[in-house]
């Protein structure tokens, strides 16, 4: 962590001429996380005759990650985002000059005195979970609201129109299937095949699409605020609905669909969505997302399996994702599969 | 007595949780310990079921295609359903069953694949004969979760 000390305070020191004396100490790696490495330090520097401190995050592109995602693009969401008073950190340098890191990287401000719930524990929000749900529901709201040209998120993205926002994710993470499958999947080829053929109407408004908005990527702090919404690696425009489905699926919390992500009851996240939005959460296209969340579930945890198997990553988080997420995914594909083949042959 | 495997990793799993990951002052390394931690617990039970539920779900696969092969229209595929069904299970490792049931689970996936796109009363009981499989070869594999409290 030394090294990483020194070469961090050499990069600061190149972006801020006018700081002396820059010193980066307590450099600690976060757990999780595994499409980027993060990294949790402390800066302090002397500008203009005053001391300055600042605790910050680095984000380095690993060698391989769970999600092949281009950092510019969380960076950006962070940059779109952080004016509007949505809870995320201030993003404040995106390097691809691969001479001061080995790898592409991007520093922002560190959310201090917080702490992320995990989607694994049942009840990852104790006596938080409705105050936060609350909060969680009525931030994804906000996003859907927010107008992507406006806050400067859609510059340099494909423009998508509303009818084809399905198309395009499907097609991208069919691809994900094909390419890193490491045995043939029944359940996903079958979602795949249910999926072409009912697609959902058009969305109701081109949104920024968070990508992986879900318990466990978000920091509340000791009175149950939340402070800092992250993990932005997918997002894209598209069907706000898309992001409804993936923070409500069974995977977070325990597979308690009746009150996602352990915060608070289904209908009254919905209600609460739609309230910030101002859009509605149809529930036959919402139902399609649905379907397709727990399928890109699989596509993001088949490629995991791929990349431990292959020894690209080793980072024990794949083997764990590969392992635990595919059979959730899978079984909770299975029996909603099983129950749509039903009516639709009724 | 030797102790079982599923003994051995559900005491590594309170070993790594409860003696070494509180003398770890890395954050990511003691993340890492939680993570290799519920995956031994995890392998506890995965060794003792592996063979088991590998040769359960090939052995439900041969008989769906059995059944299938009396069905189907497309000689090709009816061929193929035939003679998967006749295999028999040869070794028990689990790689060995391993390969064997991604063999069948391709073949599931082009009958399947077919069945939907037929109308015919037998393709209808055919797919909910197949979703039934599914349903119960997924829960199979369920993998136990310790709970933290």
């Amino acid at each position: 962590m030394e090294d990483l000390a020194r070469r961090v305070a050499a990069y600061l020191a190149h972006r801020m001429p006018q700081a002396s004396n820059i010193e980066v100490s307590r450099v600690s790696r976060i757990h999780g996380g595994a499409s980027r490495e993060t990294f949790r330090l402390h800066a302090s520097w002397e500008e203009g005759g005053a001391k300055v401190e600042r605790p910050l995050i680095l984000r380095r592109d690993p060698v391989a990650s769970l999600i092949e995602t281009e950092r510019d693009l969380e960076y950006n969401a962070y940059r779109a985002f952080h004016p509007t008073g949505l809870p995320v950190p201030e993003p404040l340098y995106l390097e691809t000059d691969l001479s001061w890191l080995d790898r592409p990287f991007f520093v922002m401000e560190q959310i201090e005195g917080c702490q992320a719930g995990s989607p694994f524990n049942a009840e990852p929000y104790g006596n938080f979970a409705e105050k936060i749900g609350r909060q969680f529901w009525t931030h994804l709201g906000h996003i859907a609201a927010a107008d992507p040209h406006g806050i400067g998120f859609a510059a340099n993205m494909d423009p998508i129109a509303p009818e084809e926002c399905w198309k395009r994710e499907l097609e991208k993470w069919e691809k994900v299937i094909d390419e890193d499958e490491l045995e043939p999947q029944p359940v996903a080829r079958a979602a795949i095949r249910w999926l072409k053929r009912n697609p959902p109407s058009p969305a109701e408004k081109i949104s920024v699409v968070h990508g992986d908005y879900r318990t466990g990527n978000f920091l509340f702090d000791a009175e149950g605020n939340i402070r800092a919404i992250l993990d932005w690696e997918m997002c894209h425009l598209g069907d706000p609905l898309e992001d409804v489905a993936w923070a409500v699926d069974p995977l977070w919390a325990h597979e308690r669909p009746e009150r996602p992500g352990g915060m608070i009851a289904r209908d009254e996240a919905i209600r609460l969505w739609e309230e910030a939005s101002g859009l509605k959460a149809d529930p036959v296209r919402l139902r399609w997302w649905e379907i397709f969340n727990s399928l890109k579930g699989l596509a993001i945890w088949i490629s995991a399996g791929k990349e431990y198997q292959t020894g690209a990553n080793r980072d024990p988080v794949l083997a764990f994702s590969s392992w635990y997420c595919t059979d959730v995914h899978n079984r909770v594909l299975a029996r909603r599969l099983a129950e749509l083949s039903k009516e639709g042959r009724a | 007595m030797k102790p079982d495997v599923g003994t051995v990793m559900q005491g590594f799993f309170g070993t790594l949780l409860g003696d070494i990951a509180p003398h770890l002052n890395a954050e990511y390394s003691m993340g890492n310990v939680g993570i290799m931690g519920m995956m031994m617990f995890m392998t506890a039970e995965e060794y003792d079921r592996a063979a088991d539920i590998r040769v359960a779900e090939n052995a439900e696969m041969r008989s769906l295609f059995s059944h299938a092969a009396a069905l189907v229209t497309d000689d090709a595929l009816k061929k193929k359903l035939a003679a998967a069904a006749s295999e028999k299970e040869g070794s028990l490792r689990v790689t060995a069953l391993n390969a064997r049931n991604a063999a069948l689970a391709a073949l599931l996936i082009e009958l399947q694949t077919h069945v939907e796109a037929s109308d015919a009363s037998w393709a209808r009981n055919l797919e909910a004969r197949i979703w039934d499989h599914l349903v119960a070869a997924t829960e199979r594999r369920k993998l136990p979760l310790p709970s933290f409290g």
